[in-house]
């Protein structure tokens, strides 16, 4: 089985991911999952691909760390998450996370709490390619 | 030898991924900062955060260590 926390330049399956949370525990009655996907359109420019760079060794271990902080701090039963790097299409998915719970409050918390850090957290830069060039992503809220 | 590690936009206006510094005995992070924003100053206008081996760290006046793996970083657009 994937590693429930990983960075891959491949693409992710949600279904997968989903089969491979729900194997951890017949006690989760509710699963949210979050899907980050590559807009065409951004800053009023078109945008056709996505480039991801990352600090992998510091990325892994940040994502494993905020995985483990989501389990403890809604009582996951299970949390699954997985970032691609490399060049993503305009379309295609760049992020997944699920977060499995008892009930569905805490895994709806735990999902937006767990992309809402990971912006924050984790050692991961984008950069968009537009026809008119290429422009590194400034954060924003 | 100290490695130092860039990232993303940092990377792009170093032109370079990677480069090492000579470590000296009472080397500090802030030192090590100092040396390579006189080199690359424009990169350095984006360093938000610093690492070493892999942690983040907020003290820059740490005293570094021979083998010590060091990133500067700018702010994260991941997601």
């Amino acid at each position: 089985m994937k590693d429930a926390v990983r960075i891959q330049q491949q693409d992710f399956s949600q279904d997968e991911e989903i089969v491979a949370l729900r194997a951890s525990s017949k006690r989760m009655g509710g699963i949210a999952t979050f899907i980050g996907c590559a807009r065409d359109f951004s800053e009023g420019r078109e945008v056709t691909q996505l480039s991801f760079d990352a600090y992998g060794s510091m990325a892994v271990a940040e994502m494993k760390r905020l995985r483990d902080e989501a389990i403890a701090k809604f009582g996951l039963l299970d949390a699954r998450i997985v970032h691609r790097i490399g060049v993503v299409g305009a379309g295609d998915q760049i992020v997944f996370i699920a977060a499995g719970a008892e009930h569905r409050a805490p895994a709806l918390q735990a999902c937006q709490w767990l992309i809402d850090e990971l912006k924050q957290r984790v050692p991961i830069w984008k950069k968009e390619i537009t026809p008119q060039g290429d422009a590194w992503v400034t954060p924003h809220p | 030898m100290i490695k130092v590690l860039f990232f993303g936009p940092v990377a792009e206006r170093v032109g370079n991924s990677e480069v090492a510094v000579d470590f000296s005995a009472g080397m500090r992070l802030q030192d090590l900062r100092a040396q390579l924003q006189a080199k690359y100053p424009a990169a350095f206008e984006l360093v938000c955060f610093a690492a070493v081996d892999g942690e983040q760290v907020q003290d820059m006046s740490l005293l570094l260590a021979e083998g010590n793996e060091v990133v500067f970083m700018s702010k994260f657009s991941g997601g």
